[in-house]
């Protein structure tokens, strides 16, 4: 390698080249953390809730005038009317089943708790774990699409049903399998008895699906997001939201058809537009600020890569301003155009070398930093490594036109006057 | 050595040609010190060009140690001037960047030689111009006469079968040109080939043979009526 000489001439215009170093550091350090973030953000927004998402809707619907559901006549007033509701919907020709249901995951509306191995455990004492709730029916699994792996289904008997405020006894749950492997560890979770939000009456786990995440999609739900746990109830209030899974295809059919059955059941009620959505409309909407997010720092990374670049071009074309001569003379000392073209490529290569070691240390440092001031996880290795041969790649992309130009300065240069 | 036949250089705009050189003939023997001379804009430089491979010409042939180098590509040309020519350039073109020691070493990298062969000839031909103790010295450190003697080190390096000077003491005073001459006077009386182009008749009287060119072609000055004319006009006022 011919590296000596480079170094030797590198030292000479010292300012240059450091700026060039650290706007390769910054941008290294920069791109990596926000590249990483990005994939975190991308990582969130594509991972599987655990339904079976396509055809599925969600119906969320009030009545006017509904009776109170804070006495018991009211409860089963407001019942028999979701009830209604649940016969008509599951009527409709395109639809294949329907579950009520108080939310469903990405929704943001959520009814979390805690669930203990222990009767009567202090709520957010040690030992709880905490889990979304879905008071649903027997319908709940074939709506949502969960994969039963453990246990059986809920039947129409298990159903209960209870006003949205009042307290009841939950004697069976169906809890998804990362709840149950926390719960119980040891064996299947199927027949087990756990408390759920501190109560005295066991409630007895009848089964376990794969997966189903919790409604919330902030942060703050990232350390229960696949705590959710099922209970046959449906919930008894002036409003109700019903989930509705169409036969393939059917779903914009079905969705069409739901107001006029349902005014036809009951016309007083508030149901627009935006009440009827298809689930992929609710995901879209749970995650556009991390979509929002993503773009934008995508955008901000283009913009530093560009600008490093653009200073990159900018150095060489001037280094190839001022050494116009001197390339003339090593062409006429025999260097030929290619020696010329790895002359300022690997003295790109050398600097953008030195940037990218600084800039690993500026990343790792950032990371951290934002580790402990932020919700960020270490960055890994992969996202550097990629970072550091993207910045190499992008210096010798830079360097390329400029050092071309240098490589056609014609040897007759060396005669010229100064 | 060097031969030029009926060779010509126009360098052409969209309205005009310009001939530096016409029909220009030469023939440099091995061992010769040759002084090319010329008033300004008579076309010395651009025969240096060509002669180096520096420049490509119009017309004619040039066989340079037995090669016919019209139909060579820019590889190849720049092979040629890296073993077997050596520059000593007015302004002495020694890279700044660069101390004594590597600037003599850059063509000899580029013909890819290793690092102790390139060391043991770069300290020999420090030691032939009198600045072994210069070598970790940057050319803004030395004078212009030592900038002009690593000059010729750079070019005497590399064993090169042709040496050619463009007015090699132009930038130095009369001391420093003197012993820039001898140098060369000694380095032809060890067997090399030198042509150089001068503007200063006393050095070009130092070389074993004149060549003069005017407007692009060599010319015998006994024979040339514009010499002629002058000195009859001379001999009238004298």
């Amino acid at each position: 390698m011919k590296l000596h000489p480079i170094l030797a001439a590198l030292r000479k215009h010292k300012a240059g080249t450091v700026l060039i170093a650290l706007q390769i550091a910054l941008t290294l350090a920069i791109v990596c953390n926000a590249v990483f973030i990005i994939g975190q953000r991308i990582e969130r927004v594509n991972r599987p809730t655990g339904l079976d998402e396509s055809n599925l809707f969600l119906i969320s619907q009030q009545w006017v005038g509904a009776p109170s559901a804070d006495t018991p006549d009211g409860v089963e007033k407001l019942d028999a009317m979701q009830r209604e509701d649940l016969a008509a919907l599951r009527q409709l020709p395109d639809v294949v089943s329907v579950a009520p249901i108080n939310s469903i995951p990405l929704l943001n509306s959520s009814w979390t708790g805690s669930v203990s191995l222990k009767p009567g455990a202090q709520l957010g004492g040690k030992g709880n774990t905490r889990t979304a709730y879905y008071f649903t029916d027997e319908q709940a699994l074939s709506t949502l699409g969960l994969r039963l792996v453990a246990g059986r289904a809920f039947t129409a008997g298990d159903v209960q049903h209870q006003g949205f405020r009042d307290q009841r006894e939950r004697p069976i749950a169906i809890i998804t399998r990362q709840l149950a492997d926390k719960l119980f560890p040891q064996g299947s979770a199927v027949g087990k008895v756990m408390y759920t939000d501190g109560s005295s009456a066991p409630t007895t786990v009848v089964g376990v699906v794969e997966r189903l995440q919790i409604p919330a999609s902030g942060s703050w739900g990232n350390e229960f997001v696949w705590n959710s746990t099922l209970i046959p109830t449906r919930l008894d209030a002036n409003f109700a939201r019903y989930a509705v899974r169409t036969k393939p295809g059917r779903l914009d059919a079905a969705m069409r058809a739901v107001a006029p059955v349902l005014y036809k059941v009951n016309p007083l009620r508030v149901l627009d537009d935006d009440s009827v959505k298809p689930f992929d409309e609710i995901r879209a909407k749970a995650y556009r600020a991390d979509r929002g997010m993503a773009v934008l720092m995508g955008v901000v990374c283009l913009i530093l890569l560009c600008v490093t670049a653009a200073g990159i071009v900018g150095l060489t074309s001037f280094w190839v301003g001022q050494r116009h001569r001197q390339i003339g003379v090593r062409r006429a000392l025999g260097a030929r155009k290619a020696d010329i073209l790895h002359y300022f490529q690997i003295e790109n290569l050398l600097i953008a070398g030195a940037g990218v070691v600084i800039g690993v240390l500026l990343a790792v440092g950032l990371n951290l930093w934002l580790m402990t001031h932020y919700e960020m996880s270490r960055i890994p290795l992969p996202y550097v490594l990629t970072g550091v041969l993207a910045m190499l790649a992008m210096g010798q992309a830079a360097v390329f036109v400029p050092a071309r130009r240098a490589s056609n300065v014609p040897p007759v240069e060396a005669t010229r006057a100064a | 050595m060097l031969k030029m036949t009926h060779l010509s250089k126009v360098y052409r705009t969209e309205v005009v040609e310009t001939y530096a050189l016409r029909d220009f003939n030469i023939d440099v023997k091995e061992g010769e010190f040759v002084a090319v001379t010329g008033p300004s804009g008579s076309g010395k430089t651009t025969f240096l060009t060509i002669a180096g491979l520096l420049e490509t010409f119009s017309g004619g042939e040039y066989h340079l140690d037995g090669i016919e180098v019209s139909n060579l590509n820019d590889n190849a040309r720049s092979k040629i001037r890296n073993e077997k020519i050596g520059f000593i350039f007015q302004a002495f073109n020694l890279i700044p960047d660069l101390n004594v020691f590597d600037n003599i070493e850059v063509p000899l990298r580029y013909r890819g030689m290793k690092a102790a062969e390139r060391k043991q000839r770069i300290m020999d031909s420090l030691e032939r111009v009198g600045l072994a103790s210069r070598a970790k010295h940057y050319p803004a450190e030395l004078s212009g006469g030592q900038q002009q003697r690593v000059a010729i080190a750079r070019a005497l390096a590399g064993s090169p079968r042709l040496l050619l000077a463009d007015e090699p003491t132009g930038n130095l005073d009369t001391q420093m040109a003197r012993g820039v001459m001898e140098l060369l006077e000694d380095i032809h009386r060890e067997g090399a080939t030198i042509v150089m182009v001068t503007h200063d008749p006393e050095l070009a009287a130092r070389a074993q043979r004149n060549v003069h060119i005017i407007d692009g072609q060599v010319v015998d000055l006994s024979e040339d009526p514009r010499f002629h004319t002058v000195h009859v006009a001379e001999e009238a006022h004298g």
